[in-house]
């Protein structure tokens, strides 16, 4: 996973034949059968949705003093329920191992980091990427501006080892303890976005379109493939989440368009021709179960299920 | 263009060159941040943490500026600092100029909220818990006594954002001279329920609305919500104690355009 390349310990299937693939099956010619089949925008639809709706409350439980969702994204009161974000309590349970104050945290703190566990280990991880946070739906956007300059050849697209993330993280947590201060938190879009929309704006937006350009320009979703540490706490929560998205082997016209609308492709290394080990394969960690290769699969090889209870729904 | 990107194969030898960059970038961008963030550019006058703050080397880690004690409090008295504040990005102050910290909520709630305790909550308890002790050792037949009103002002006592510093240069009282009308100009916008106005139950309202007529001008003193062990008359003029809390409200009503009483942070 570090170098992109999924470790094999299995032998792959041998690739289908042109005959077994869904489109020749129905009888028509590839690009027949990708007209046939338009994309949807119905996960996307339904996770804007609650993203906007998540950031909005959070804004309105504070302009109207309604006690909904007080807070922002690095720590909140869901109705009267504490939430907390899970890196900022990494960094602040690892400081305090060295200062000592261990035990002045509150009893709320740890209800915070339960629920929050709980909550994503249940819907997936990274979920919280795509479904809740702010600078996830504006570098998706800008991801879309970024794609139109590379196919008109105005920039080149550049991408790095997608495990370069985790030395961010270990950097970001070696910093905290080092330096006694939460140095992510200064420069976290996430937190940077939330504040700014329920407080008022900062000037610390400015980095944040610094960032939003540079990953128009230069490399395609660069803080969230790269460095966000967030992610790296969200992905590991998720790891073995019963969410996740399922992938059918049977259904798969080996197309790839799913990996070119992906936030993390590796994680969709199975519908390469001739790359799949099983019937089904389940995407991994990283994935953010945004629903983007589900609302493009032509086939319906892809499908956001539930381990488990997906056979009863 | 993107099957070529996909199946790029990264190597050993280029993760490790990326990931030295990104230790490099991180470690650089971080310390230069943690340089900037700690530096408290304030003069330290007037700009204070709110009630029940930890020390500041711990306060830094120990707020993970959620925001939570701004968004409870039912003056607005807490801001959270941008850049440009002279204080860490995103964390609470209190400008008591503009709005001072009135105790009125009645319930220390900005620091009961904090879940980091970064403003630490146990040290409240503590003497709320030693204060009902006390009265009720004192007053061992009394039983039904009200809990919250024997606990709130040990609490409040136990507060220390700063303490009022008196500029004798500029202060009416010191001048001779008395005070008439409201302290602030019309525009002002905060609000307090003085000490008389609490007795009544009333809730905080606007300094204009507040008219005073003094002989020689006290307001500072009458108006503390701590009281006499906070601030006296002593020869005409006021005088600190070491009882002061540091929540503003003198700062926040002197009506001199710079404020005759400022508070220096703890």
């Amino acid at each position: 996973m570090l170098f992109n390349k999924k470790k094999r310990t299995e032998q792959p299937l041998p690739a289908k034949r042109r005959e077994d693939m869904p489109n020749v099956r129905e009888g028509l010619t590839f690009k027949q059968w990708k007209a046939k089949h338009a994309p949807t925008h119905k996960w996307r639809n339904k996770r804007w949705a609650v993203l906007l709706t998540l950031n909005t409350l959070f804004w309105a439980s504070f302009a109207f003093d309604i006690s909904v969702l007080e807070g922002s994204l690095s720590g909140s009161r869901f109705f009267g329920i504490y939430l907390m974000d899970l890196f900022n309590s990494l960094q602040q349970i690892f400081i305090r191992t060295r200062t000592g104050n261990f035990g002045m945290l509150t009893t709320n703190f740890f209800i915070g980091i339960g629920v929050i566990a709980t909550f994503y280990f249940l819907a997936g991880g990274r979920t919280f990427c795509s479904w809740v946070c702010p600078y996830h739906f504006l570098a998706e956007n800008a991801e879309k501006l970024h794609n139109w300059l590379v196919k008109k050849k105005k920039v080149k697209e550049h991408s790095y080892a997608v495990g370069v993330k985790y030395v961010a993280f270990a950097m970001f947590l070696l910093l905290a303890f080092f330096t006694k201060q939460l140095v992510f938190e200064d420069m976290n879009p996430v937190g940077i976005i939330s504040r700014s929309i329920i407080y008022g704006p900062s000037l610390l937006l400015l980095w944040v379109l610094g960032l939003l350009l540079f990953e128009i320009f230069h490399t395609k979703r660069f803080w969230c493939r790269y460095v966000c540490p967030m992610g790296v706490t969200y992905s590991a929560i998720g790891k073995y989440s019963p969410t996740a998205i399922k992938f059918d082997l049977d259904k798969c016209g080996h197309c790839r368009d799913c990996q070119d609308v992906c936030l993390v492709p590796h994680e969709l290394w199975f519908v390469k021709r001739g790359e799949a080990t099983k019937e089904v394969h389940y995407a991994g960690a990283d994935c953010t179960r945004c629903g983007l290769c589900v609302d493009t699969c032509y086939g319906g090889a892809l499908k956001i299920t539930v381990k488990g209870v997906d056979s009863l729904l | 263009m993107a099957k070529k990107e996909k199946d790029k194969e990264l190597t050993r030898r280029q993760f490790l060159r990326f990931g030295i960059a990104t230790a490099i970038g991180v470690g650089a961008v971080g310390a230069g941040i943690t340089y900037l963030s700690t530096k408290d550019t304030t003069n330290g006058e007037n700009m204070l943490r709110p009630p029940g703050a930890i020390a500041n080397d711990d306060f830094m880690y120990a707020c993970i500026k959620c925001g939570l004690c701004v968004q409870i409090c039912p003056i607005d008295a807490i801001k959270l600092a941008d850049v440009t504040q002279g204080l860490s990005y995103g964390t609470p102050y209190l400008n008591v100029r503009e709005q001072a910290c009135d105790f009125s909520c009645g319930a220390m709630q900005c620091v009961e909220t904090c879940p980091t305790a970064a403003l630490d909550f146990i040290q409240f308890k503590r003497v709320g818990e030693a204060a009902n002790a006390k009265y009720e050792q004192e007053h061992p037949n009394d039983l039904d006594y009200n809990i919250i009103a024997v606990q709130l002002p040990a609490m409040h006592a136990q507060t220390h954002m700063g303490t009022a510093v008196l500029n004798t240069d500029t202060c009416l009282a010191a001048q001779g001279k008395g005070f008439k009308g409201a302290p602030r100009d019309a525009n002002f916008k905060g609000v307090y329920a003085s000490p008389e106005d609490a007795k009544k139950g009333l809730a905080p309202y606007p300094v204009n609305e507040h008219q005073f007529d003094r002989p020689i001008c006290d307001i500072c003193v009458t108006e503390c919500p701590i009281g006499e062990t906070a601030i006296i008359v002593e020869n005409k003029i006021p005088k600190v104690l070491d009882g002061c809390t540091g929540c503003g409200v003198c700062a926040m009503i002197c009506p001199t355009e710079g404020p005759s009483i400022t508070i220096k942070k703890a």
